[in-house]
Parts: C-alpha cells; structure tokens; sequence
C-alpha cells in the first residue's frame, strides 16, 4: 500500500507533464511577485496597494503574497522542482549513458554492421552501379549538411560521445544551483553596518544597524573586526568618478589586518566570503567623557545620518552616555552636526568648519547642557565630569555579505552553462550507410538516428536519397 | 550628430524597404525580391553599426545605455543574425517577414522615444556589463529569429486554399522549419542564461548582491522560465505543429517585454535599460 503509493509519487515527481506544469507555476508566480509591492506589512508600498486593491489584499494576504520569494509556499514550490529535477537529470544520465554506449559502437560500424541493422532501405536505379550509388549517397547527404567519411565499405557520420552529456550535465547543474542557492541563504549573513573613520567595529551580530541571516548562520565562530582608514567623498578613477570611497581593512581576531582596499561600485571588498561594499556615508563624532584630573572615562563615536528634514540637516543615530563613578549611566549625551547650505538644501558633505551641537540630557529627562562645541574643545558637564570633542569625521555605511557559497554558485552555473552549451551546440546523430549489391539489384541502406541539433529530418534525408538515387523505397524499418 | 542621425535614419529606410520587399517576394512569389530585401537589410545593418560607432566616438561608451541604444542594439542583433542565417541558408530568407517588421518598428520607435544620454557611472564600469549586454542581444536576435520562422510555419500550416503554402514554398519542409524554430529558441534560452548568469555576477560585483527579484531580474527569470517550458512542451511532451509555433510567436514578445517595457512599469535600478538614470 505504502509502497504503491510511494512508487506513484515517485512517477509524478519524475513524468515530464508534472515537471513542466510546475516551471509554469513557478513563472506565474514570479509574474504576481513582481506586479503585486513587495514587503512587510507596515511596508508603505504594500499598505498603499493594499488600500487600493482591497478585494484582491485578502487573497494576497492569506498566501503571503507581499513576501513571494521568502514564502513557504513558494519555498515548497522550488523544493519540488529540486526533487523533480534530480529524479530527471538522473533520468537523463541514463539515456546519455544509453546514447553514449550506442555512438561508440556505431563509430566502428562497417558494411556489415549497418547490412545487419539499417532503418532505410532504397532499390536504386538499375543503371547505377554500387560505387556510383555510394558517390551519389555521400553528395546527397552532405548537402543536407551531414559529413560523412568512408570506412570498411560504409559512409559513416557518428557524434562524439560527450556530445550526449549536455543535457544531464545540466540538468544536475541546475539541482547544484539549487542546492547552493538552499545552502547558501541558510548559512549566509547580510546587514548594514555604520563604520566611522578611524574606527574599528567587530564583525557581531550586534554591530549591524540592520541584518538578516539564515538559520544555520553561526556568529559566534566570527571573530574578526571592520574598520575603516580613510573616507574619499569623491574619489576619481580613469576619468570615471566612483562616488563617496572609503578605504576598508579587515582585521583577524589578533588585530592584524587581512586586506585592506577602497571600496567602490565593481572593486568591493573580498576576503573569504566577505563581501563588503560603501552603501551610504555620513558623518561621526567622537567625543570622550573626561574625569577632574583629565583622566578619559570613555570614549566612543556618535553616527551622524545626514536628512534634509531635519534641522541643520543631520540626525544624530543612537548617542553616548556619560558614566558615573561606577561606570553607571547617568547622563545621555547626543551630538548633530550642521551642514552647509546652498539653494538646493543642506550639502552632505563636511562642513569647512566642522563644529557639533552637544545634548547632555539626565535620566530624568532635563537638559542639562545644550551647545555647539567646536573640535577639541572641552565643556563641563553637571558634576565633575567633562565631555570632549575629539573629532567629527566621515563614517561609512558598509554593506557586509558573508556567503562563502558565492564561488560555488559561480562554478555550478559554469558547468550549467558547458552543459547547456553542448545541448544547444552539439550535434547528436548517427548516419550509417552502405551499398549492397546482387545479380539483380542494387540496394542502398541507411540507419539513421537524429537525436539533436540535426541539419535535417529523416523524412527529408529518406526523400532526398531516393531521389538521387533515383530508386524506389522499400519501406522503412525502424 | 547630424552624420549619426542621418546614418539612423537611413537604416531606418532601409530596414522599411526590406520589409516591402519580402512582403512582394513573399505574396508575388518571386525569390529575387526577397534576396533584395535581405541585401537590403544586410546593408541597413552595416549604416546602423556605423551610426552607433559614431555615438560610441561621441559619449565615449557603447550603445547600451537608455532606451534608444538598447532597443536600437536588439534590433541591430537581431537584424544581424537574420542576415547570418539568410546568407548560410538563403532558402530561409522569406523568413524575413515575420523579422523585419519586428526590426521596423522596434527602432522607429527608440528613435521617437530617444530620451537623454544616460552617462557611464562607477556602477556601469565593468566588464560584466559588456558581456551582459552582449548575450542580452544576442538572445534576442535568436529569439527573434525563432519567432519569424514560427510566424512562415503558421502561415503555411493555416493556409487553406494552398496560396500562402505556395508562397513560401522555397523554405524548407515544414518539419524542417519547425525544428529551426526549435533551434534557435534553444540558443536564444542559452544566450538567455548567460546573460542572467553575467548581470548576477555584475550584480554581485557592482553592489554586493547576486539577485535581489528587481522587477527586471524577476522578468527575465520568468521569460527564461517560459522558454525552459516551450522546449520541455517539444522534448518531452512532444508538442509539435500549430501549437508549438503559437508558443514560440507567444514567447518572443515576452522577452522584448522583459528588455525594453519593464521600466515603462515598474520602478527599477536597471537604468541602462529604460534610460531613466536611477539609481547608477
Ligand atoms: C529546473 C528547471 C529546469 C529547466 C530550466 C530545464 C530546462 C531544460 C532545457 C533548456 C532543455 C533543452 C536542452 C536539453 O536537452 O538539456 C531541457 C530538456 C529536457 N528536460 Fe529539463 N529543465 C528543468 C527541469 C526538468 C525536470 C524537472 C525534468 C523532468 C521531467 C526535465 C526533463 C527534461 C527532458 C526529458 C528533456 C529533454 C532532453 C532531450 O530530449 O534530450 N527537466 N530542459
């Protein structure tokens, strides 16, 4: 029972018909996945077309429409055709072997071979003698664009072996694809992380402003850190300006550097299956709470997002906190910085002369110092702590991809492609033929097999020979 | 300019005069009027090659950037690889009726569109880009191809009386045509995947992602999708005929869909494309 009805799932995950209904659904569903917004629901794409489309929202809600590509269901969908695919590439290995195994022997075939086994048989014209029928044969067949060669008294036309490979070769690449594509997203890490010049970020979870990651992404095996040497607003190369550049090192987990480079569209940062590249920039303080004595109690960097809505045309992201004695937060101290402007808005770029608006705020929520401090400068805070400006800086949002399947993807759509090429390329046929001749007939005999890519038809290479051969044909044989 | 426009305009002409007389040779059933028409798009090739090789001096990159170089290069591969075929297998020529008035009228209408210059930029330095745009064409010239010798099949196959048969009756058998057909949607699927394979790698290169569903790389995953089933529906279901062409007449403008009319739609990074300059 159970074995039935396991061997008709089987059949269905393997028939042709179930396969390629499935690749309609598939495209059918990238289709609505790409006109229906995609999102969360909070997302301002998705709740406008929600609101303008309330009919239609419900079902596409109930199926998670908004989120097609990282829906279970569509998951199940590409899950099926990954164990179709497997069970037809392992299908067609079995017909290549077939194939492989048949083109061997039919490159050594002779005249008797073919007399032994032929699909087409033609009476010449009585007045052609076997040599002339040969001769008329081979410049038939050639015209029709297959070259043949004489051996052992046959004309002979034979593919290679491999030629029969195309096809599962990439069918099996395709199930490869998949599977990277499954492996990679379950262990790869992506986010968005905010690095001030001079600064040195681990590579943790909590540095990224933003991240996602797979399930079986393991952070604490990650022990290296990011930090960025130089910020170029406007970096220049071959006459190309490649936009607002800083310059990226990687660090082991002893601090010592892996790779260090400017990174720009096309000459992102690599190192293992680390992938960094410049998403935006802002601007950073660093400030450091200093003691009675002028002893630093701690030092940090404040991230500066530059927005044309706000006032002075920067926000401050996250602050610093001002510690007591204890190391215990007492105060939250917050810095912006303001840009310059010009007719079209605040400019977003380092002001000539950079100074900061500093925001000490207690617990409680009272201000206790609000004012614009400029670089190097100390301003006393509430008690006997002060607050120094160190410098206001460039940062650098980086975005950091850690997939170490990425090369493997590359090499499984090379082989995809050799595979693909060959199918498309590569001819797969078998054209056999001789002469037989008796006292009172000439026969001409043919076995023929156009598997791929052939120049022509049986039908017309079978028209085409009688009418040279000015024969009759005695029926075929398959 | 005026050399590079003038040189547009006269491959326009040309590619028109070339429609008109496959149509003659066609309907007259006279094959010297529809050699004419491939000579004639033969040389409206050439002047398009010349005109994009005066733009190419002049902004200093290659024709794939905004609508009207994209489309104008489809149609130049496309043109192209209809004259290639026509001249290696002249019995295909007549073919040319379903191919020139797609040519026709794709470039006219990338010259009434020609918007601005789309200007290079880091992100559109590389390699990639090339090789992506290349086999984009080239995709579309095998589509393209694939697409006319399915029209001529329909057109025989339809013809009741036998007048249209005997129009086209210097083109191969049908069954040759049909497997031609085949072929060249074959090649153009190949083209196709390298084309997506190149612009991931690109994408990766350029902004740190290999696939992002952008509506472009969803629609050029679907048109390859839709080809991947045109020819399981022949290998293995062994459709054949009528309905198989249908599909492939179907199929092609799905891929000019994909090439030039998604960001006439949607909102979407592939500039180079609809040359609208976001986001590069
Ligand atoms: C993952 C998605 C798939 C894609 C993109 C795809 C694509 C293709 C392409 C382009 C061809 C023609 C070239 C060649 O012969 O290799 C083909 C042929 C074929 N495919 Fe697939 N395929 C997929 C999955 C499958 C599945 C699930 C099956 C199982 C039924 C299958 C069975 C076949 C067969 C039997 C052929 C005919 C080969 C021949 O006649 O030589 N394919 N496929």
């Amino acid at each position: 029972m159970i074995g039935a009805a396991w061997r008709r799932l089987v059949a269905l995950l393997r028939s042709p018909r179930f396969a390629t209904v499935l690749l309609l659904v598939l495209s059918g569903w990238a289709i609505v996945g790409g006109i229906v917004p995609q999102g969360t629901a909070t997302n301002s794409d998705v709740m406008a077309w929600a609101a303008a489309h309330p009919a239609v929202e419900r079902y596409a809600r109930a199926v998670n429409l908004h989120q097609a590509f990282t829906n279970p269901l569509f998951f199940a969908l590409v899950v099926l055709l990954g164990i179709s695919t497997a069970l037809c590439a392992w299908e067609r290995t079995k017909v290549a072997l077939r194939r492989s195994a048949t083109l061997h022997s039919a490159a050594r075939s002779d005249a008797a071979s073919v007399e032994a086994r032929h699909d087409i048989e033609i009476v010449c014209d009585p007045s052609l003698s076997a040599p002339e029928a040969m001769a008329m044969a081979a410049e038939t067949v050639e015209r029709l664009g297959i070259k043949v060669r004489a051996q052992d008294g046959a004309l002979v036309s034979v593919s290679q072996r491999w030629t029969a490979w195309g096809s599962p070769l990439f069918h099996w690449a395709l199930l490869g694809l998949l599977v990277a594509l499954f492996v990679g997203n379950a262990f790869r890490a992506e986010g968005l992380m905010g690095v001030a010049v001079g600064q040195t970020v681990p590579d943790a979870r909590a540095s990224y402003g933003v991240v996602t990651n797979g399930l079986l992404r393991n952070w604490s095996g990650v022990h290296r850190s990011v930090r960025v040497d130089a910020f170029e607003p406007d970096y220049t190369l071959g006459g190309v300006d490649r936009g607002p550049t800083p310059t990226v090192t990687v660090l082991d987990a002893n601090g010592k550097a892996i790779k260090t480079q400017r990174v720009y569209p096309n000459n992102t940062l690599k190192t293992g299956g680390l992938t960094i590249y410049p998403n935006a920039f802002g601007l950073a303080a660093r400030g450091s709470i200093v003691d009675a004595s002028g002893k630093v109690l701690g030092s940090g960097f404040q991230i500066i997002d530059f927005s044309q809505e706000a006032s002075g045309g920067t926000v401050a992201v996250g602050g610093f906190y001002v510690p007591n004695s204890k190391g215990e937060a007492v105060y939250d101290a917050q810095v912006s910085v303001s840009l310059e402007r010009d007719a079209g808005g605040w400019i977003q770029s380092m002001p000539a002369q950079p100074a900061a608006r500093v925001v000490v705020v207690s617990r409680d929520g009272s201000t206790v110092l609000d004012r614009v401090v400029r670089k190097g400068e100390i301003v006393s805070l509430p008690g006997s702590q002060s607050f120094r400006l160190d410098d206001i800086v460039y940062y650098a949002r980086l975005q950091v991809v850690d997939d170490w399947t990425i090369p493997l993807l590359y090499a499984v759509l090379v082989v995809a492609l050799v595979g693909l090429s060959i199918a498309t390329l590569a001819r797969q046929q078998i054209v056999l033929a001789t002469v037989v001749e008796s006292p009172n007939e000439v026969r001409f005999l043919v076995r023929v097999r156009l598997w791929r890519n052939a120049p022509t038809t049986r039908s017309e290479l079978q028209d085409e020979l009688t009418r040279a051969l000015g024969g009759n044909q005695k029926g075929s044989m398959t | 300019m005026i050399v590079e426009i003038l040189l547009t305009w006269l491959a326009l002409t040309l590619y028109a005069v070339s429609t008109v007389l496959v149509v003659v040779g066609v309907v007259f059933s006279n094959s010297r009027f529809t050699s004419w028409s491939v000579i004639a798009a033969a040389i409206g090739a050439v002047l398009q090659t010349v005109s994009f090789g005066v733009r190419w001096v002049r902004l200093g990159h290659g024709p794939y950037l905004g609508f009207y170089e994209v489309a104008g290069s489809l149609v130049l591969f496309a043109v192209a690889t209809f004259v290639v075929v026509a001249w290696r297998n002249p019995r295909l020529a007549p073919a040319g009726i379903g191919i020139m008035p797609v040519a026709l009228l794709l470039l006219g209408g990338s010259m009434l569109a020609q918007g601005e210059v789309v200007e290079m930029t880091a992100k559109l330095t590389s390699w990639w880009l090339i090789l992506h745009v290349a086999f984009a064409n080239l995709a579309f010239g095998a589509f393209v191809v694939s697409f006319g010798c399915a029209i001529v099949y329909l057109v025989r196959a339809r013809s009741v009386d036998g007048k249209w048969a005997k129009r086209f009756e210097k083109l191969p058998v049908q069954e040759v045509l049909e497997n031609l057909t085949v072929r060249f949607a074959l090649l153009g699927f190949l083209f196709w995947g390298i084309m997506i394979a190149t612009g991931s790698i690109w994408a990766n290169e350029a902004w740190g992602r290999y696939w992002g569903w952008d509506p472009i790389e969803t629609w050029c995953l679907v048109v390859w999708i839709i080809y991947a089933v045109y020819l399981h529906v022949r290998f293995t279901l062994k459709w054949t005929g009528v309905r198989l062409a249908w599909f492939a007449i179907i199929a092609m403008p799905l891929s000019l869909f994909a090439l030039v009319g998604i960001p006439l739609v949607f909102n979407t990074p592939h500039a180079g494309i609809g040359g609208l300059g976001k986001d590069l």
